[in-house]
């Protein structure tokens, strides 16, 4: 291994040319065996030893114990996968239908309250059917896997979530990226795909920057392509528009959206993922997509428990708009430090800190002594050169926790007291 | 090896791996983009290389390159050290 070895990261190993077929490269073990590699990967799998609520404990890999800690890593964006309400209602399904679905949807995993369900999410996404995943990546990558085929184009922003990626990589159909929310570029690659069948897809907060698309030119460009339209809205159902349906609500062109995805993860506080259109297309991606048709059903448990987030995230705001005080009161602070957030428009905020992967986790590491836990995301997670933290807030954020963030952050990053 | 050769070993990688382009149509100056490449071929593009070079660059060094050129001046770089 050279002398630079903390320039290599996780990007420069994906290659393996070890003759041993389920060995890993042999240059890889060594980047990984170096002290200062496992330093930074300590912050990675760090264990939690309570709910994944904003005051939690981990079990901390810096020092090996336990510690209490104000939690801004996690999705729990409304405090929902802890919410007595879900809670009681996944337990009664777990009571009434056991842990498992045990089998596929098209012959026995269907369960009543999985039809109720995408029923209920159909309705509240505004189109004529829905489908449900036991998991949000395979949710992504089985539809677009379901709907793409090869010779077909699909043109993604360059921001978009790798299982969008692996979809259109497994669907075989041509993939062209267009630069991030650049309506020029989008227009550069519906010209290369003029004339054939053309799937755009974007999303509805991007994850590591917190931005929304420009979904009414795309739209307008779509039109223009005779394009579908796919939008992938894991961290924006639930949170963006007037009644929580997302980004497409909020800029009010829902009924021009060809396939809406959503992640039951993050806002809903569960796992697994949906896909609501057409009933054809829905229909015809029962036959086709493979993450949903040779996999289980979703646990029934865990489906109790996210109908009734549906119903508690939707039955007046007042989640949504806890979170989007506390997401007012953490911006408006941030930006007085000083600190780049990027173009943040959501409850997704990064602190661009810049090219050095060792001031990055040189912060980690402080802000995490003072009881702040804030993820560090390195290259190739983001670019080399805007290294960041990503906060995710919470509705669950009191203004007591809110004020001992900033001030971490402030001793840590602004003023660098390490 | 020379700068030459390098930008040789990229040309006929990145007609083994994109359609409708030969090595000899591709001009150094521009990107990898400009011939329709998008991100994955680039990965694909630039493992390939230094793969028939033994050489290994770290990505993160290869992000703000903005043409083949450039690309085989890294290459060169570590070739010769």
């Amino acid at each position: 291994m050279p002398d630079n070895i903390l320039n290599f990261s996780l990007a420069d190993f994906f290659f393996n040319d070890n003759p041993d077929v389920l060995g890993a490269p042999a240059d890889f073990e060594e980047w990984m065996a170096h002290p200062a590699v496992q330093k930074g990967f300590s912050f990675y799998e760090q264990v939690l030893l309570d709910a994944p609520r904003v005051s939690t404990k981990i079990l901390s890999n810096l020092d090996g114990r336990e510690h209490r800690i104000i939690n801004l890593t996690s999705y729990n964006y409304l405090g929902l996968s802890t919410h007595p309400e879900v809670i009681a209602a996944s337990k009664a399904a777990l009571d009434k239908y056991g842990l498992g679905s045990s089998g596929a949807p098209l012959l026995s995993g269907t369960l009543d309250i999985h039809v109720e369900f995408a029923r209920k999410l159909a309705e509240f996404k505004k189109k004529e059917d829905c489908l449900l995943y036991s998991s949000g990546l395979g949710a992504n990558v089985g539809a677009i896997q379901g709907i793409m085929r090869k010779g077909d184009y699909l043109i993604m922003d360059e921001k978009c979530h790798k299982s969008l990626v692996d979809g259109g990589t497994l669907s075989g159909a041509k993939m062209l990226f267009f630069d991030h929310n650049d309506m020029d570029s989008l227009q550069m690659m519906l010209e290369k795909a003029k004339g054939k069948r053309t799937l755009v897809v974007v999303e509805g907060v991007y994850s590591m920057d917190g931005d929304l698309p420009k979904l009414p030119e795309i739209l307008d460009l779509c039109d223009a392509y005779n394009a579908g339209s796919y939008i992938d809205e894991a961290h924006s159902t639930l949170i963006f528009g007037e009644n929580g349906r997302g980004v497409a609500e909020h800029f009010g062109v829902e009924d021009r959206i060809g396939v809406s995805f959503g992640t039951l993860s993050k806002s809903f506080g569960g796992v697994g993922g949906f896909v609501c259109a057409s009933k054809s297309l829905i229909r015809y991606l029962k036959g086709y997509s493979s993450a949903w048709n040779f996999s289980c059903a979703p646990s029934p448990a865990v489906t109790g428990g996210l109908m009734m987030a549906l119903e508690v995230a939707t039955r007046d705001s007042s989640l949504r708009d806890l979170l989007w005080a506390n997401v007012s009161y953490m911006k408006e602070r941030l930006d007085g430090m000083g600190l780049d957030l990027g173009g943040s428009e959501s409850q997704v905020i990064p602190i661009i800190i810049g090219p050095s992967g060792e001031k990055l986790m040189g912060y980690a590491g402080a802000m995490q002594k003072r009881g702040l836990f804030l993820q560090p995301v390195d290259f190739p997670a983001v670019p080399a050169h805007a290294r960041r933290f990503r906060i995710s807030v919470s509705s669950q954020l009191s203004r007591e926790e809110m004020d001992e963030t900033l001030n971490i952050i402030e001793d840590v990053i602004v003023k660098g007291v390490l | 090896m020379t700068k030459d050769e390098i930008i040789e070993v990229i040309k006929v990688i990145i007609e083994d791996n994109l359609d409708d382009i030969s090595a000899g149509d591709i001009d150094p100056r521009k990107s990898m983009k400009d011939y329709g490449a998008n991100s994955l071929d680039i990965i694909e593009v630039v493992s390939c290389s230094m793969r028939e070079l033994s050489i290994k660059v770290p990505r993160a060094e290869l992000a703000e390159l903005q043409n083949i050129e450039a690309l085989a001046d890294k290459f060169l770089e570590y070739k010769n050290a």
